[in-house]
């Protein structure tokens, strides 16, 4: 089907999605307090932002990235639609939010980043898969790890609700604690898990802008609420393990039948990019297919400065498999892991130093690495997976799975 | 409308405290198995269903090697610390072919285990075994409480991959429902959670050729599972109930379900061959213990070196001992409703110990009467879940379109516990199924079997 033909099919089905919903339903609805005009910010005059509230608007639906091979992928995903307008004064001014959603889905889905005690309202919208219409998927936001959870606002679909297409669910929790989480769609999660829908998330804690002095240094900077500064750094870089099977995403772009079982991953990634794309600081340039959007901002480069501690939040959202990171040349030690300080419940603690990390699927882990002072300016450090055959992008060998520290 | 089926039976403090007798009383009887200390298992053939469909060839051990039926996984064995058990191994299998049935044999990992000099079985190569038709018994001490596995030391590669594995459970001298001598380890309900995979190319082999024809196969070496089980079953068996007619090679199903406040034992065990990150929805769990010897930096220090995580990494042949908790903590709003909402929300929350729950129903008193805090799409908007009760409230069942919901009449609050490799998550290509259960946390005045 040509580009034209593929876009009108698009405008009409969604379209009719659209009047649906605004005749009769809901349909698209931002909540946030404080927001008068729903785009999930305070910008406009006369607007208040409540005390430790924050607030995001995501669009669940599909799009298009491009490999460290050059290959284009067809994947699901979030968008990021904070900050358009959804109640507009004048009726007629508000952004068109399904067509700015519409093949804007970006990998991994936006970082969602928040500080302990916040009140997060997320606001879900569904602007359907413009891709595969003949799909009519709901989607949800599944805050993976976040303690005392409600299924309510669990995001998954067996245990309570999932948004459908032209509609909106708003989600909320109170972050009572901090660490590094993920997020993930929990819809059909084997499929549209292992198609992108998978994001970064973490809590940074209140502890945050105290002082310590840790090891000769002092921080205001801290992975947790440890109360002696042993979790402070300088810098901080979420990375998100992940890989992809091409096969799969194939078959869902041409209406195949899904290959669960044979599902074999070959492209290892992490923060939703292969080696070299990982150490490019830049957004990779728009595909063609998603009608230019920019859809993969997230770099996995890692810089500091001679003696500075970089804090590494890493995540594994793999579907298929296990992976070891490992660092070349600098060790990190383990302060945390699913986003809880790493000690004993007497508080006793249990830090580790080592040089590689395995987490399979759904696990978390903090780690620091301490930049030695004398390190050169220019000095790179590897962290990549030593599970060897990570390291490729298909059938493109010394890529996949790795990364740079780089000393500015 | 609403039914409010829930919240008034724990009104009635005489009935709860009732309940909580109650509660006190059934707390350690969870995990099904055979106690003692003398086994007789034997080794058989049967089949394992899958939801798919599927039906492949099993090697099991049978409880008793006369009536007893193969099972996957073999029975659990449940005895006390201190107790001397002999397992006795009747080699019972048939195989296709005409050819002899291979020895079949039990390690123990994390056991002293010496054979019974009146019934030695042959020699193997990991232990004694026993030859086709022929007898071999086991006896160990129970010195150390916890959660052990035991399976084939014969030809393992093939014969766990049929079958043959099992759980153990040592009760500690403390008390049943004590995960080691320690208060720490103290838990109200335990669930076991034997997870293991199965590739059906090496069981249609096995069932038309023999084991000899997995010989001419790569099968073994290049390994490829596409269903998953957790005690023997894949999703939604799992969730069906124990010794399901249905499911006559398979006994043991994985329905956890639990009070707001109550401590739940997970007794996790790789059975196969893979490493599993087993993800439990809720709450974080605190791992204990790991390979049955409590997380302890000195003797009776306790499980001062365990640590909290959201995913268990579960690694082949393997335990971990983990105890989950939920109270809905810090939720910011109430749980059971507020009075704004309407009369029928109407509870209290007592704290009379300071702690910040009540003391009944364990609800966290700083979050009362506090509004749910946003709007909920209308129902036309929405996809709605089997388990979904109709309302975001616990203990509350609202009505719902025909033919929705109705998974979870007591209106518990469900979470999915299962495999976050999601891979594992199906049934061959059919989704969802696998190595998947649901948590279901009941409203306090709800009777759990």
């Amino acid at each position: 089907m040509n580009n034209g033909l593929r876009n009108a099919l698009i405008a009409l089905s969604l379209g009719g999605v659209l009047v649906t919903s605004q005749s009769a339903l809901a349909g698209i609805l931002v909540q946030c307090p404080g927001d008068v005009d729903g785009d999930a910010q305070w910008a406009t005059p006369g607007e208040i932002q409540p005390l430790n509230t924050k607030c995001m608007h995501l669009g669940a639906g599909d799009g298009f990235i491009t490999m460290a091979d050059g290959l284009s992928q067809y994947i699901f995903s979030f968008s990021d639609l904070t900050g358009l307008v959804t109640k507009p004064a004048n009726p007629g001014d508000g952004d068109d939010v399904m067509m700015e959603g519409m093949l804007g889905a970006s990998f991994p889905a936006p970082p969602i980043v928040l500080e302990e005690g916040d009140e997060f309202y997320l606001t879900l919208t569904n602007v359907g898969m413009s891709v595969r219409p003949d799909l009519f998927d709901p989607h949800t936001v599944h805050y993976h790890g976040f303690p005392q959870a409600a299924p309510i606002f669990d995001g998954v679909p067996d245990a309570s609700i999932s948004i459908n297409m032209g509609s909106s669910l708003t989600y909320y929790y109170k972050v009572n604690e901090p660490g590094t989480f993920m997020y993930h769609c929990h819809v059909e999660a084997t499929e549209h898990m292992q198609m992108g829908m998978l994001g970064n998330l973490y809590v940074r804690p209140a502890q945050d802008g105290t002082t310590y002095n840790y090891g000769g240094r002092s921080y205001t900077r801290f992975a947790y609420n440890d109360g002696d500064g042993s979790t402070g750094y300088d810098v901080d870089y979420p990375i998100q393990i992940g890989s992809f099977d091409s096969a799969f995403h194939i078959a869902s772009e041409t209406v195949q039948p899904l290959p669960f079982a044979m599902m074999k991953d070959n492209y290892p990634m992490l923060n939703g990019r292969g080696y070299p794309d990982t150490v490019n600081p830049d957004p990779l340039p728009a595909p063609t297919q998603n009608g230019g959007k920019v859809s993969q901002k997230e770099s996995s480069l890692i810089t500091a400065a001679p003696g500075q501690r970089v804090l590494l939040r890493i995540s594994n959202l793999n579907v298929t498999q296990f992976n070891t990171l490992g660092t070349m040349g600098v060790p990190m030690t383990v302060v945390g892991i699913d986003a809880k300080l790493l000690r004993g419940p007497g508080g006793k603690n249990l830090f580790y130093q080592t040089n590689s990390v395995t987490l399979g699927g759904g696990q978390a882990l903090d780690a620091i690495i301490d930049i030695p002072a004398n390190a050169a300016s220019g000095t790179k450090y590897f962290l990549y997976s030593t599970n060897l055959n990570h390291l490729s992008n298909d059938t493109e060998q010394f890529g996949g799975m790795m990364t740079e520290i780089r000393v500015n | 409308m609403h039914m409010r089926v829930i919240r008034t039976a724990f009104q009635v403090t005489v009935l709860g405290a009732a309940f909580m007798i109650l509660l006190a009383v059934n707390a350690g009887a969870m995990i099904d198995g055979i106690s003692g200390t003398t086994f007789n298992l034997a080794a058989k053939t049967g089949h394992v269903s899958t939801p798919d469909g599927g039906s492949y060839l099993l090697w099991g051990y049978a409880n008793g090697a006369g009536m007893g039926m193969a099972q996957y996984p073999g029975p659990t064995l449940i005895v006390n610390q201190g107790a001397t058990v002999q397992v006795k191994l009747t080699n019972s299998l048939t195989v296709a072919g005409g050819g002899a049935p291979p020895n079949v044999s039990i390690v123990f990992p994390g056991q002293r285990v010496t054979v019974l000099p009146s019934d030695p079985g042959v020699p193997g190569v990991l232990t004694n075994e026993a030859a086709p038709g022929k007898t071999v018994t086991y006896q160990f001490k129970a010195d150390n409480p916890g959660t052990y596995t035991y399976y084939s030391g014969t030809d393992s590669a093939l014969q766990v991959e049929m079958g043959l594995f099992g759980a153990i459970i040592v009760r500690p001298s403390t008390g049943a429902n004590y995960a080691y001598n320690h208060q720490d380890t103290q838990f109200d309900r335990e669930n076991l959670f034997l997870l293991s995979e199965m590739d059906p190319r090496i069981h249609q082999v096995v069932e038309n050729f023999g084991p000899a024809g997995v010989a001419g196969t790569d099968y073994l070496a290049n390994y490829f599972p596409v269903l998953w089980f957790i005690n023997g079953r894949a999703a939604p068996d799992t969730m069906s109930e124990p010794m399901a007619p249905w499911l006559p090679y398979q006994p043991y199903n994985c329905m956890p379900m639990m009070h707001p406040g109550e401590k739940l034992l997970m007794r996790v065990i790789g059975g196969g061959r893979d490493l599993h990150p087993f993800h439990h929805h809720g709450n974080h769990a605190r791992v204990i213990a790991r390979d049955g010897r409590l997380l302890e930096s000195a003797p009776n220090s306790g499980p001062d070196l365990s640590y909290e995580v959201f995913t268990i990494q579960s690694h082949p042949g393997s335990t971990i001992d983990a105890i989950f908790e939920w109270t809905g903590k810090g939720l910011g709003w109430d749980i059971y409703g507020t009075t704004a909402a309407g009369p029928e929300f109407a509870h209290d929350c007592m704290d009379m110990d300071g702690d910040d729950f009540d003391d009944m129903t364990h609800e966290y008193c700083p979050d009362h009467n506090k509004p749910f805090p946003v709007v909920l799409p209308p129902t036309q908007e929405l996809t709605l879940g089997g388990f979904y009760s109709g309302s975001p409230y616990l203990g509350l069942v609202s009505s719902l379109p025909p033919g929705e919901g109705g998974l979870n009449p007591n209106g518990g609050y469900v979470f999915m516990w299962h495999s976050h490799t999601e891979k594992e998550m199906v049934n061959f290509d059919i989704f969802p199924g696998g190595m998947m259960t649901m948590l279901i946390i009941e409203a306090p005045g709800v009777m759990i079997h």
